[in-house]
């Protein structure tokens, strides 16, 4: 842990309040990437990251000084952006679109009669890695973005999703899986 | 030979293989073309580029939260909470001492034998004969000497012949009073002065009547009478006991 991170907790504990805004400040921006990448979505990624803070500044009394505030945090978050998939799962009904909008959680099936210039077009191509990644389960998705995007190892992912390390390689070999056969299609028409 | 399966390309991939996988790939065409496909789907899938935060999303994050936070409770010093824990520790201690004293005397004080009390022993008591004869002469002298210290010379006479019944008397309880110093002393002032009076044959001059009642209220010697016939047993218990003996 950064000399700084570790002051800014003792000031924090000591009845510091305002300490803890310059955690908030040095942290904000990696939590809210990781918030995105997994929940795809701004607004849910706004959330975490406040409500990843939050539960931090609850539970900081009972943060280890030998463990590594960005981890921990970052931890948190991950389980926050997860608790926000699980909960848009149960509440959201899939609607379908003409376009495709994932601010606006549709999805858009696959039309067959689709040409190849179409599906070459960048932004399509990236909207079909998106609903191929929302067709994961939030494990799958977390574990590979953390893998594939944010680069973490698979004792880091472990970690942060409290799982043990060879269940989160396993999580990102069915999530590699699942997208390799998602996109296919787009792999044979190119 | 042995093939790596998809799970073993993907770790290799990620670099979570081994050495023996990487040297398998490196000499097994099969391998290598499953990986390189593999590698390709793989790299195909863009890193999601999330929407760009300006260097104050931070502080809007933090002033969005600061609200529903409050600030930690600033812990005691260090030298506080240890003085605080030994002086209760002492505390408890000496609780603890002094119940443990208390409980150990009134266990001993049980196994003891209670010893007879021993405050203010009573005299040997006195034979009852002699505890009624001393209670009638006591009660004789204290008239004689309420007599004498109201007397003038005409009325005197009366008391000389009962000094000298009395004087006999008096040597008998003298020579009985044992012990005790009080009652001895008593009668050895009662003597001298019932002495005197029983040798005055022409009777009592007014020069001696006054000298004598002097020297009986300086010395007290009727408040010590009355006293010690206070302190003796009643005379009408002890004739009842002997049957009215004496």
């Amino acid at each position: 842990m950064s000399k700084n991170d570790a002051a800014a907790i003792q000031a924090i504990l000591s009845g510091d309040k305002e300490a803890y805004g310059e955690l908030v400040k040095r942290h904000a921006q990696t939590l809210f990437r990781a918030a995105w990448r997994i929940t795809g979505n701004e607004a849910d990624a706004d959330d975490v990251v406040q409500e990843a803070f939050l539960r931090g500044y609850r539970k900081l009394g009972s943060f280890e000084r030998r463990a590594d505030f960005a981890t921990w945090i970052y931890r948190i978050a991950v389980n926050c952006a997860l608790d926000r998939l699980a909960s848009r799962r149960s509440h959201d009904a899939c609607r379908v679109g003409e376009e495709i909008d994932p601010e606006q959680e549709q999805v858009q099936l696959e039309d067959l009669a689709a040409g190849p210039e179409r599906l070459l077009l960048s932004g399509e191509i990236r909207a079909l890695q998106r609903d191929a990644l929302r067709s994961l389960t939030p494990t799958e998705r977390t574990a590979f973005v953390l893998r594939h995007m944010e680069e973490r190892s698979s004792e880091e992912i472990a970690v942060a999703l409290g799982i043990a390390p060879n269940a989160a390689k396993q999580a990102v070999f069915r999530a590699v899986q699942k997208l390799r056969l998602r996109l296919a299609p787009l792999r044979v028409k190119v | 030979m042995k093939h790596l399966d998809e799970e073993e390309l993907v770790a290799h991939f990620y670099g979570d293989g081994d050495a023996e996988a990487a040297e398998h790939l490196a000499c097994c065409a099969r391998c290598a073309e499953a990986f390189a496909a593999l590698s390709a789907d793989l790299l195909e899938v863009e890193a999601l580029h999330p929407p760009s935060r300006d260097a104050a999303y931070g502080e809007r994050v933090w002033a969005s939260i600061a609200p529903a936070v409050s600030a930690y409770a600033a812990p005691r010093r260090k030298w506080l909470r240890l003085s605080l824990g030994r002086g209760l520790s002492y505390a408890a201690a000496c609780a603890l001492l002094i119940v443990a004293a208390f409980l150990a005397g009134r266990f001993f004080e049980q196994k003891q034998p209670h010893p007879p009390l021993a405050v203010n022993p009573a005299p040997p008591a006195k034979p009852r004969v002699v505890v009624v004869v001393l209670s009638d002469h006591l009660d004789r002298s204290e008239r004689l000497l309420v007599e004498l210290k109201h007397a003038d010379v005409e009325t005197s006479a009366p008391l000389r012949d009962e000094a000298r019944t009395l004087l006999a008397a008096n040597r008998i309880c003298r020579n009985h009073a044992g012990n005790d110093p009080e009652l001895k002393a008593t009668l050895e002032r009662l003597d001298h002065l019932l002495d005197e009076l029983a040798q005055q044959p022409q009777g009592l001059t007014p020069a001696t009547l006054i000298r004598l009642q002097s020297e009986m209220n300086a010395e007290g010697l009727l408040f010590d009478v009355r006293v010690l016939r206070t302190q003796l047993p009643e005379p009408q218990t002890a004739n009842r006991s002997h049957g009215g003996i004496l």
